[in-house]
């Protein structure tokens, strides 16, 4: 399979700190691929750099064949993103926002696809609601729809499913698995690892903003160990070190 | 709950010594003081013109409009505990959390931030012309009491407009009769007295032969409008859901003219619907303008000929520049990092609406050119505000980005800002003065403009828009 993103020593320092430290890993196309770590891993911080949104202070990545350093426009107008913090416009109504992002990454019939979503995602009574009333929740289905309306070939998600409640997490693990088996390739980063074991087809853990390891989930079924312990056991042994 | 106060402050500190180091922020207030120092030296110069009475006027005028300009927390409260800084977690919004109202929370917040303008602009203003006393021959006692009453101006347009913006998110008409109300009340003072009312303000009544009752009363006024501002706080209930029916597409189609119609319509919305358009209009800028137009017509005798047209006109321009952090004070680069927009898009679109946005200054120049019986100088004074305006501008959106009311704060900035923008104003007041036709030569900023807008796109397209 082609490879659809690809981080070379990927490298992010603030100051004194090193968020993230000469990552290299590569993601394959129809790939639901999860990043793991504990909190301050530099999850975050790594979506941030492939999606163009923070620039690397070393290394390189691509995205869909684009450099995410010289053309972060081109790889933002490919891909789909849900940041860490659900931030729609305060001040447009639900449907507003969703014609907002429809006019910048020029999607024809917004209002169509914008109701099958509302529909899906059970959020239809909310849709001229000021996004700034809208509950966390319902912020995260508008910035889960707005990643996902224009069809993306690849879409970067922060913690998919930190705001859903039980149910629509098993909606959104169900829509998930369904868009990957169509040939698109999706990347999460998550420290829920049960969720990971659950849908992901390949993995990476971070600790500390290095790669402690990278490779498909099938490997470890194999060997008979489960995501949640063989994270665990890294992380702790990585901590004595 | 002492705590909550000083826990804000800190936050204040780090927000702006994060964004641009400890050093840059602790020396802003230094630079007003060596301004206020440095231009202390001019007083026995400026004398010779302008009476010390006049002078003093000037200056208390400038501090009502600082107050003016930066009180409408009525109007914005809850938006800018909310979002000011945009998605970083703020001691106003977490501190909801801890059994308190949102009141006392709200409280905290006005307080800190008077604070904050006080050290930052009033009490180094005023020590420098303190430290200056001994070389210009000004007694030390007039320094301390300019001290005291420039500080009092300073609150009377904070609480003043705090009050009347807190009134107006409550009630409209309420507003208009307030209003109504205080132009009767300084109508009816000049005609009892046959004097002009500004004497009356009391911080320059203080300044002029001060008394213990006097100070007390302006005291007590003051702390009467912060209170009634206060109490009329609505907090905004947690929950609400007002329905709006959809205006985007519709506003876009209408600014299909426009460089960027999405990002244009947005704005637009952002501004009606916050409130802040018309309460941003009355408050932040017709409000200090009428108040400076008023007291500067009062020195009309010193100036040339059509002199206080352009004068006011400059001024305008100046504060009419500030339009663009009223279109930048909303969203962070945040809801953007998601979409294929570069910070120069935001940038040119940011200033697309605030060109939109000149209306208004330009609405009041002819107003007060109309007014002033000078109508044959209308065309020269709006040219003249409005280039002031945008080429203000164009050194905001260079030296600040998308964060001019954050930036603001850096020495550095405030620095290149004061020598750019008043080198140009000097040279135009000049030039006005000297034929007022000469004001449309004004025309020519638009070169710098261009320049410094295209000097902004690139240098903040290559600095991270992470943060602010």
């Amino acid at each position: 399979m082609p490879v659809v993103l690809e981080a070379k020593n990927l490298t992010k320092r603030y100051g004194e700190v090193t968020a993230v430290d000469t990552v290299s890993l590569a993601v394959e196309k129809g790939s639901l691929f999860g990043l793991l770590g504990p909190n301050g891993s530099g999850k975050t911080t790594m979506i941030k750099m492939l999606t163009g949104q923070t620039r690397p202070s070393s290394g390189s990545a691509t995205v869909l064949g684009l450099d995410v350093v010289h053309d972060p426009i081109g790889v933002r107008g490919q891909v789909g993103i849900i940041p860490e913090q659900e931030t729609p416009p305060s001040f447009l109504t639900a449907m507003e926002y969703l014609e907002f992002v429809a006019a910048v990454r020029k999607i024809p019939g917004i209002e169509k696809k914008a109701d099958w979503w509302f529909n899906f995602l059970d959020f239809a009574d909310k849709k001229n609601v000021l996004c700034k009333d809208l509950s966390r929740g319902t912020r995260q289905k508008l910035m889960f729809t707005q990643a996902f309306i224009h069809e993306p070939a690849l879409a970067l998600i922060d913690e998919p499913l930190i705001n859903f409640d039980p149910i629509m997490q098993d909606v959104v693990k169900d829509y998930l698995e369904g868009y990957v088996k169509k040939g698109r390739t999706i990347f999460i980063s998550t420290h829920i690892l049960e969720v990971a074991e659950e849908i992901c087809s390949g993995f990476a853990i971070l600790h500390k903003g290095k790669l402690l390891h990278t490779g498909p989930v099938a490997e470890l079924i194999v060997r008979g160990e489960h995501l949640p312990s063989f994270f665990l056991s890294l992380v702790r042994k990585d901590r004595h070190v | 709950m002492f705590e909550l106060f000083t826990s804000m402050v800190k936050e204040e500190w780090r927000v702006h010594s994060t964004m641009f180091g400890s050093l840059s922020f602790a020396l802003f207030p230094v630079m007003i003081f060596g301004i206020a120092f440095m231009g202390s030296f001019l007083l026995p110069l400026m004398r010779t013109t302008l009476p010390a009475g006049n002078l003093t006027l000037i200056v208390h005028a400038n501090y009502l409009m600082l107050g003016l300009v930066v009180g409408g927390f009525g109007l914005l409260g809850n938006e800018v505990m909310n979002r000011r800084f945009g998605q970083a977690s703020l001691v106003a919004y977490s501190a909801r959390s801890l059994p308190l109202s949102e009141k006392f929370i709200f409280l905290n917040f006005v307080i800190k931030d008077t604070v904050y303008y006080f050290f930052l602009w009033v009490l180094p203003f005023g020590f420098g012309y303190v430290l200056a006393s001994p070389f210009t021959g000004v007694p030390l006692t007039g320094a301390l009491l300019l001290l005291l009453t420039l500080t009092l101006s300073f609150l009377f347009g904070l609480c003043g407009v705090f009050f009347l913006s807190t009134v107006y998110s409550r009630s409209r008409p309420v507003l208009w009769l307030v209003l109504l109300a205080v132009c009767a009340g300084i109508g009816g003072l000049a005609a009892v007295t046959g004097m002009n009312p500004v004497l009356f303000f009391p911080p320059l009544l203080l300044n002029t032969a001060f008394t213990w009752v006097n100070f007390l009363i302006s005291c007590a006024i003051l702390a009467l409008l912060f209170g009634v501002a206060i109490v009329l706080f609505n907090p905004e209930s947690v929950g609400s859901e007002k329905m709006y029916r959809d205006s985007f597409a519709p506003l876009m189609q209408r600014f299909s003219f426009l460089p960027n119609p999405p990002l244009a319509a947005k704005d637009t919305l952002d501004l009606y619907r916050s409130g802040s358009l018309v309460g941003q209009t009355i408050f932040s800028f017709l409000l200090p303008l009428v108040v400076i137009w008023f007291f500067l017509s009062l020195l009309s005798p010193f100036f040339p000929p059509h002199g206080l047209l352009f004068i006011v006109a400059v001024t305008t321009g100046v504060i009419a520049s500030t339009m663009y952090t009223w279109v930048t004070m909303f969203d962070t680069f945040g809801p953007y990092a998601c979409l294929p927009v570069a910070v120069s898009t935001l940038i040119t679109s940011k200033l697309t609406t605030f060109a939109v946005l000149q209306v208004i200054p330009a609405i009041f120049i002819m107003a007060v050119t109309i007014l002033s019986g000078e109508v044959a100088y209308l065309i020269p004074a709006v040219m003249l505000g409005i280039s002031v305006s945008f080429y203000a501008v164009g050194i905001m959106a260079w030296l600040c980005g998308l964060s001019p009311n954050v930036l603001v704060y850096d020495v550095k900035v405030l620095f290149v800002y004061l020598i750019l923008v008043g080198v140009v104003l000097a040279i135009f007041t000049a030039i006005a003065f000297s034929n007022p036709y000469f004001a449309l030569s004004s025309v020519i900023l638009v070169i710098p403009t261009w320049l410094l807008v295209q000097k902004a796109k690139v240098r903040w397209d290559s600095v991270d828009p992470e943060g602010f």
